[in-house]
């Protein structure tokens, strides 16, 4: 299972185990990561799964498609390392992958 | 404080959504479903019901599930369900109310969606915080000598419309007219299908259309910094039709009306019956959003939606045809027991408090950030300047009905001291 590295506004730091196939959303709510609303539940309808992507993960990333970032514009402080949760798939590739969590969805 | 309601009987209940004694609470018929296995059939509605909160968020998140028949029925067929509902002969109620951004799925669905959708989004909608406070200050100022008001007609009726009329930019003065009008139309969803109301709902309709028409065409003139202007670009990019135009002007009006008004009924009334809720929102007002979301699942002011089958599926273990109609029972899957600790319990510090008040998946609701803050603005000020709110009457009357949760009246009492 891809280990998950995420990290909050006030720097405190949970790993958790996703699995392949689930959304990083998913992950994160299933392991208790409040910062993660995801509203909606996953349907790129709500804005409020947003994350932040570390260093050089953004490049490993498949690009977000034209509905996501769209959706990203809406966000709360949105910044060129933004992600909705919910659009990114885990897979083996992404093992280790380290995400920062916004202060707030709202 | 847990409330205390009877345990529901999971073999042997009768399911009378219309019924006075639903109306004073729904909990125990909640209860009794949620415990019965699998989906319960209702026969006035040929619908199946989901109560616990798996099974309703499945359903909610599943894309083979979606809002309108037009894929799956045909053209008979959907003209004969019209003429059951007596929604038939209505020509601007069918253009303009049948159709909408709510009903529609698929590319139409996101096509007008994307359209809106800006306009509703957290940062957009915290910029409208100074004008809603100058305008609950004033309201309440009005009110504050009284003693004792009905928060619902006196208070929480006024605010919502009030600025979501100011949003897509109906004049101040128009907007007691648009209440009438869109609670005209939307009664004729649920309780009462009779054709009396039905002539006011279409009438309603003619004189809302006729309406949004004139001031459309105001905009066309003179554009300003508000919603209409915007669709008015939208229909000129080609990317809404004129039906689309009135439909989605409506449907917004409508939406930001009604649901708002109840919630605030039911989170006031909520606050009163739990006055250690009250007392910790006064000594932590930075409770009021945590607050807030616990209003919406404590009583979910649309407690009911439904969805149809694109195709065959299975649902706790049992098989569904194409077309079949499932109704989503969400004031009953926010008090399930296996997804809220305590879930009976009014607790306005819950988190995370991941409800379902406001759908999900593609139709999740586009104005909740602006029903919250319009909440949290009358709620804080209330509390910030009354140090005494009573409830006057303790046995308020709800509204009757499946699709709506919300007293129709809440008589308080405010005190400077």
């Amino acid at each position: 299972m891809p280990k998950i590295v995420f990290i909050d506004a006030d720097g405190t730091t949970r790993e958790v185990q996703a699995e392949i196939g689930q959304s990083l959303m998913s992950a994160a709510v299933q392991n208790g990561i409040d910062a993660i609303a995801a509203e909606c539940g996953g349907s790129c309808a709500c804005g409020t799964c947003h994350c932040y992507i570390d260093g050089e993960w953004v490049e490993r990333l498949p690009s977000p498609e034209f509905q996501e970032q769209d959706m990203i514009e809406c966000v709360v402080n949105p910044n060129e390392r933004s992600r909705l949760s919910c659009q990114i798939t885990v897979s083996a590739e992404l093992d280790g992958l380290v995400v920062h969590l916004p202060a707030g969805q709202y | 404080m847990i409330e205390a309601s009877p345990s529901g009987d999971a073999a042997n209940f009768t399911f009378a959504p219309l019924s006075p004694e639903f109306a004073r609470d729904p909990h125990p018929t909640y209860r009794a479903l949620r415990e019965k296995e699998g989906l319960h059939y209702f026969a006035d509605f040929d619908i199946w019901l989901a109560s616990r909160f798996e099974d309703v968020s499945a359903i909610v998140m599943d894309k083979r599930m979606v809002r309108s028949l037009e894929d799956i029925a045909t053209v008979e067929e959907l003209a004969k369900l019209q003429r059951d509902a007596n929604w038939h002969d209505m020509p601007h109620h069918e253009r303009f109310v049948q159709f909408s951004l709510l009903d529609s799925d698929g590319a139409v669905h996101d096509r007008l969606r994307k359209q809106v959708f800006k306009l509703f989004t957290p940062a957009m909608i915290a910029k409208l915080r100074d004008q809603i406070q100058a305008y609950v200050d004033r309201l309440i100022d009005s009110l504050a000598d009284r003693g004792e008001i009905d928060f619902v007609d006196d208070l929480a009726a006024h605010v919502p419309g009030h600025i979501i009329g100011r949003l897509l930019g109906v004049p101040d003065e128009d907007c007691p007219q648009l209440r009438i009008w869109s609670e005209n139309i939307v009664q004729f969803f649920d309780v009462d299908r009779s054709d009396a109301r039905k002539e006011i709902a279409e009438r309603n309709t003619t004189e809302f259309y006729e309406y949004l028409t004139a001031l459309k065409a105001e905009r066309e003139r003179a554009p300003k910094d508000d919603l209409i202007s915007v669709l008015i670009e939208a229909e000129l990019s080609g990317a809404m039709n004129f039906d689309e135009f009135i439909s989605t002007c409506m449907l917004i009006l409508m939406a930001g009306h009604g649901s708002t008004i109840d919630v605030l009924g039911s989170g006031m009334h909520a606050l009163l019956r739990f006055p250690e809720q009250m007392a910790r929102l006064r000594n932590e007002p930075g409770l009021i959003q945590t607050g807030v979301q616990e209003m919406f699942r404590y009583e979910s002011p649309l407690p009911f939606f439904h969805r149809h089958c694109v195709e065959d599926v299975e649902i706790c273990g049992r098989r569904f045809e194409r077309g079949t109609k499932f109704g989503l029972l969400y004031g009953a899957a926010n008090r399930d027991p296996k997804q809220f600790d305590n879930a009976d319990t009014f607790d306005i510090g819950r988190t995370p408090n991941r409800h379902l008040a406001f759908g999900g998946g593609v139709h999740f609701c586009l104005g909740n950030h602006l029903a919250r803050l319009d909440m949290d603005i009358i709620f804080s000020t209330l509390l910030r300047r009354f140090p005494t709110i009573e409830l006057v009457d303790r046995e308020p009357e709800y509204k009757r009905g499946l699709s709506v949760r919300g007293p129709k009246k809440l008589k308080i009492a405010l005190r400077h001291a």
